[in-house]
This record gives structure tokens, C-alpha cells and sequence, in this order.
């Protein structure tokens, strides 16, 4: 199979895959029981008349697979409608906490692969040394524990204790900026970025260490390395020779990761307040704000299957070795 | 299953036991991994004795002085060693009776995972072909849809219970095993003794779950392991953010109480307990799972002996 057809082949079933992920969140939220306005009729905010219109006005009166398709064509546009809670396009609540977390993640994500993956390099290359065994320790640690458990220890450690950081949020409460850049360029938002920065930057180091130690001690003592150092290549420089072959996982994994950021970030957002996506769908939970609800899980869904096929592709298109048709 | 199917699986087994033992010394070699079989075997204790050692009920008993006083959010002490929260209840019985809930999930959930995606990791590999597809774009799917919004998205409508959190982590979960189960597969069952045995006329069935499972039964017990570890690590997340087993004290729900209520700014007595007992335990089965690792992965251990 050449490379088109696998290209077509692979963005065919991502494309299923959403609708069928779409499909699976409008089940899971219309067909458990629950109402985001009954609430309001017990607590008598609303009469029962007032409440058929309300219904009307967002489609819960038609019948279920009229409202499926309503649902499919409009969160496939991105037409995401307005929030329940807050009577504002749920696009202008989602978009800054989109940023909020990217912000966040993005630059974390970027600086852990480049540091951990040069770590690990060396210390697959000195196996056994004090270096290798206690990174591994520090490593196992830090990508084990839950990452909300590390950053409440980083918070009563260097925020409440040495209050060296501001404890939560992205500005202080005096702050009032306006617009992203006022936001993001700022003393006081690095104060409040650094601890859930770091807090994440260690949360995913130990995966790419491990990698890329793996990957070096896999290939030590490969034929062409033995090659190398015949040709008279210094320790430093066989082991470039050997990192830019163990690469590939490290990229294709960076490249899952990316995907899976949303979900891992939620438990982070609530300790430290960030004002992200992933706290803010919790908040859209516990309001029943359905629509936010129902767009939040789609973006985080979507990044995960578009990351998947970045990911295949980008390991079908630069390693020479897998073939890209069936692996049977 | 006839006799002779019966003297296979005995001789496989035997076999396995003796790689267990293998294994298991080169566990022990590592003081790392010692450690985390000690912290495991601690938490094995707790989970099952944990409520019966707690000095006073976790929820219904409160704390007080010898004036008859609550006390709230107090530093250890000798009437609570441990100190107690912001309701004024003892830190220490929270500890020990949250250890179950926490051990109860980490354990369904963790097996729950394991045996659902190693018989499908087992299935998909050795069929190959249109049932491996299907299996496939199955794991694919679970893949794409975010474990922690989905599952704070069902806890919303059903009242969480621990068993149901379990159920809801396997169904989640499941297609890690699966997919590192499968690619062992499909490199076991090219090798000879897989084939001669489909030769001499084996059936499916037989092949599948006598010669080609026990070869890869290895890394199924290493994901069972830690799966059982993102499994405490997801339920201790949803008790953080409240969508916890509202009976029971979990470790997961402790951490939830302090943070809520604020105390969390001074009262480490009541922070750290659950957070080191969490750190501890997940970090426990990766120190000793990667020890296993060296053992089981082929191009790690090759190294290693030269």
C-alpha cells in the first residue's frame, strides 16, 4: 500500500471515529437520566409553561433522533450554541479557558520532551551509573503519583509554607487585564505560572526519559555504533549517532501526549485555579450547563484523534522500516 | 479438554512458575523494587484491615477536649495522633478506613483491566485479519473518547459507588493491555512451536490459550499491576473532584475535604497522610514494574547480561 492511500485510509477512520465519539457523548448525556431545568421548576424559578417554552428554545421537546441530528451538524460546525448557565455563547467561554490551557501545556510539554529525552539519552548511555539509577527513581515518582497529589505538595511546600508563588489562579485578584496579551505578558502571570508548570513538566518526564533511555541502552552495542567507534567517533558523538535513531518513539509519543493533554490537565486546573478548559468543564458539570459540557468533551476528544493520526503518520512517513499497510 | 490438554497446560505451568521464581529474585535484587514490594504488601494490610485498626469511626465520631468541645483542625496530639479535620473528626481513623476504598478499586479496576485487555490483546493478535480490524478501531474508539471527562460525565447522573467506579475505570482502561498484548502476540505466534502445534493439528482455542498465552502471560500480569496503579490514580482524581463514593472515606475524598475547606494552607497533618499513602502506593507499582521490565523486555535484558 502506498503512502496516499494509507493518508486516505487513516483520515477515512478518524473521521468515523469522531462521529462515532460525537455519537457516544449525545447518548451518554441525553439518554442518562437528568435535566438541566427541572431543577429550576422544583425550586419554583421557573412555572411549568415557562419551562416547555425554555425546553423549545433548545430543541429537548423534539424527538430524540431529530435532536441527534440537530446535535451531529451542529457540533461538527463547531456551532457550539449557547450556555444554559451563563446565556453567552458557549464558544466565548470555551475559547479563553482553550488558551488559558495551551498556554499552560503546550510550552510544558515542549520543554520536558527536549530536557527529559536528552536526560535519558545520557543516562542510557551510563548504564548503571548513580545519574541513571536515581533519575529513574526521581522519574517513576513523579510520572506515578497523580498530578494533582504532586501539585498540592508543591503548593503547601512553596506556596503556603515559603510563599515563594502565589497559591491559584492565572493573575491576582487585583489584576484586571484585558484582552490576551495584557493577560499573558506579564510578572505576575510567570509567578502564577511556574508552579503548575513545573508541576507538569516533571508529571511527563518520566515517560520521555524512559524512552529515550530505553531506546539508547536498545541500541548500545548495535553494529553500526561498533562501526563508529572503530572509525575513531568519541563517546559524545556516538551517542548523537544513537540518539537521532532512538527519535522516532520520542516524536510519535510527544505526539499521543499532545493529544491526551486535555484530560490529564483537569485535576492540575482545580488545584492551582487555572482558569483552563479542563476546569471549566467540571464547573459546567456541577452547573449542568450542558452545552459547555457537551463542547468541552468534543474538543477534548477531537484533539485525541487528530493527534492519533499526526502521530501514525508522522511514524509511517519517517520510519523507512514500517511498512505502512496491515501489520498482520 | 482432554489429557493431554490437561499434561500441556500443567507442563506450561510449571514452566511459568519457575520464570516466576526467576523473576522474583531479580525483583528482590533491586532495593528500589524491594521497597515497593514492602510499601505494596503495607497497603495490602491496610486495605483489608485498615477500617477494623482505626481507633473511632471515621465519620460519626468527633473529637473532642476534656471540656467536651469539638476540636477542629488540631495539630496531633495524644487524644488524635494524627490531629484532626476542619469537622473536628480524627485524622488517623480517616487514614486507616480510606486505605479500603482506595485498595478496592485499585484491585477491581486493576484486575478488571487486565483480563478484559489481555483476551482481547490475545484474540485480536492471534486471529489476525477482519477480527483484528474490528478489535482494533474498537481500541481506537475508547482511545479517542477522554477517560476523566467521560467518566466525570456518567458520575454526574448515576450515584458513584466504588464498584461502579471501577466498572467505569475498566471500560475506560482496557486498551492499554490490549494493544501491548496484541504486538507480543503477533511475535509469538510465528515462532515454530506455535506453527508445528497448529500443524499436528491443534485446535484455535487450544493454540491460542496454551501455546501462545502463557508467552505473553508475563507482560499481562506487569499491566494487570499497573493498571491496578491508574486505577487508584483515576479514583483518588474523581473523589478529588467530588465525584467520589459519597459513603465511604477515601484517601482521594480526604484530599477533596482539605482542599475544599481550606485547610489545606495550614493543616498538613490532615494533607499529608493521604497524599504521601496515594505518592506511595502508585509510585510502588512502577518501581516494582519497571524491575520487571528489565526482565521480560528482550533487548533490556540482552544488555544487561553482557
Amino acid at each position: 500500500m502506498n503512502f496516499r492511500r494509507f493518508l486516505i485510509k487513516r483520515i477515512a477512520i478518524s473521521i468515523i471515529l469522531t462521529v462515532v465519539a460525537v455519537s457516544i457523548i449525545f447518548l451518554t448525556m441525553r439518554l442518562l437520566p437528568g435535566d438541566p431545568f427541572g431543577s429550576l421548576v422544583a425550586s419554583g424559578d421557573l412555572t411549568t409553561e415557562q419551562l416547555e417554552a425554555v425546553r423549545a428554545q433548545y430543541g429537548l421537546d423534539q424527538p430524540l433522533w431529530a435532536q441527534y441530528v440537530q446535535y451531529l451538524s451542529n457540533i461538527l460546525t463547531f456551532n457550539f450554541g449557547y450556555s444554559i448557565t451563563q446565556g453567552r455563547p458557549v464558544w466565548d467561554i470555551l475559547l479563553p479557558q482553550l488558551v488559558a490551557t495551551l498556554v499552560l501545556l503546550v510550552p510544558a510539554l515542549i520543554a520536558t520532551a527536549i530536557v527529559s529525552t536528552i536526560l535519558g539519552m545520557y543516562a542510557g548511555w551510563n548504564r548503571d551509573s548513580l545519574f541513571e539509577k536515581s533519575s529513574i527513581v526521581v522519574t517513576t515518582f513523579f510520572r506515578s503519583t497523580p498530578i494533582f497529589i504532586t501539585g498540592i505538595f508543591f503548593l503547601i511546600i512553596f506556596a503556603y509554607q515559603l510563599s515563594w508563588f502565589p497559591a491559584f489562579g492565572i493573575r491576582s485578584p487585583t489584576a484586571n487585564p484585558e484582552g490576551f496579551t495584557e493577560l499573558y505578558l506579564s510578572w505576575d502571570f510567570a509567578k502564577h505560572y511556574f508552579l503548575p508548570f513545573a508541576t507538569a513538566v516533571l508529571f511527563y518526564s518520566g515517560d520521555f526519559l524512559l524512552l529515550s533511555r530505553n531506546s539508547i541502552v536498545e541500541r548500545k552495542g548495535a553494529a553500526y555504533l561498533k562501526l563508529h567507534a572503530a572509525k575513531g567517533l568519541n563517546e559524545v558523538e556516538q551517542l548523537a549517532r544513537a540518539g537521532r535513531n532512538s527519535m522516532l518513539p520520542v516524536v510519535t509519543y510527544f505526539a499521543l501526549r499532545m493529544g491526551m493533554l486535555f484530560q490529564g490537565v483537569i485535576t492540575l486546573e482545580v488545584v492551582f485555579a487555572w482558569p483552563g478548559i479542563g476546569r471549566g468543564l467540571v464547573t459546567a458539570i456541577q452547573q449542568q450547563d450542558y452545552p459547555t459540557v457537551q463542547a468541552a468533551v468534543f474538543i477534548m476528544a477531537l484533539a485525541v484523534i487528530i493527534m492519533n493520526l499526526l502521530a501514525d503518520v508522522v511514524y509511517a512517513r519517517i520510519d523507512p522500516t514500517v511498512s505502512v499497510g496491515d501489520n498482520v | 479438554m482432554s489429557i493431554t490438554d490437561r499434561e500441556v497446560a500443567v507442563e506450561k505451568l510449571s514452566e511459568f512458575r519457575n520464570r516466576l521464581w526467576y523473576t522474583l529474585g531479580v525483583v528482590l535484587d533491586d532495593p528500589w523494587a524491594r521497597l515497593g514490594l514492602f510499601i505494596l504488601s503495607a497497603f495490602f494490610f491496610l486495605g483489608i484491615f485498615g477500617p477494623y485498626l482505626a481507633p473511632h469511626d471515621p465519620i460519626q465520631y468527633t473529637v473532642t477536649d476534656e471540656t467536651g468541645s469539638m476540636l477542629r483542625t488540631d495539630a496531633p496530639s495524644t487524644t488524635a495522633p494524627m490531629g484532626t479535620t476542619a469537622f473536628g473528626k480524627d485524622v488517623l481513623s480517616q487514614f486507616l478506613a480510606g486505605a479500603r476504598p482506595t485498595f478496592i478499586v485499585g484491585v477491581f479496576g486493576g484486575l478488571g483491566t487486565g483480563v478484559i485487555g489481555f483476551l482481547v490483546g490475545l484474540t485480536s493478535g492471534y486471529f489476525g485479519g477482519r477480527v483484528d480490524e474490528v478489535l482494533m478501531r474498537f481500541t481506537d474508539l475508547t482511545f479517542a473518547l477522554p477517560l476523566l471527562p467521560m467518566a466525570l460525565l456518567i458520575l454526574t447522573f448515576v450515584t458513584p459507588s466504588i464498584y461502579l467506579i471501577a466498572i467505569v475505570i475498566t471500560a475506560f482502561l482496557w486498551k492499554m493491555p490490549a494493544r501491548v498484548i496484541r504486538s507480543e502476540v503477533l511475535s509469538v505466534k510465528e515462532r515454530t512451536f506455535v506453527r508445528s502445534a497448529r500443524a499436528v493439528g491443534a485446535g484455535h482455542g487450544r493454540t491460542m490459550f496454551l501455546h501462545v498465552a502463557p508467552n505473553v502471560l508475563a507482560v499481562g500480569f506487569l499491566y494487570t499491576a499497573y493498571a491496578v496503579a491508574w486505577s487508584i490514580a483515576v479514583q483518588a482524581s474523581l473523589a478529588f473532584l467530588g465525584f467520589g463514593d459519597p459513603t465511604m472515606t477515601s484517601w482521594g475524598r480526604m484530599l477533596r475535604q482539605v482542599f475544599e475547606s481550606g485547610s489545606i494552607r495550614v493543616a498538613y497533618w490532615w494533607v499529608l497522610p493521604p497524599a504521601i499513602g496515594i505518592a506511595a502506593v502508585t509510585t510502588s507499582v512502577f518501581l516494582v514494574g519497571r524491575s520487571l521490565e528489565e526482565v521480560i523486555n528482550p533487548e533490556l535484558r540482552e544488555e544487561k547480561s553482557e
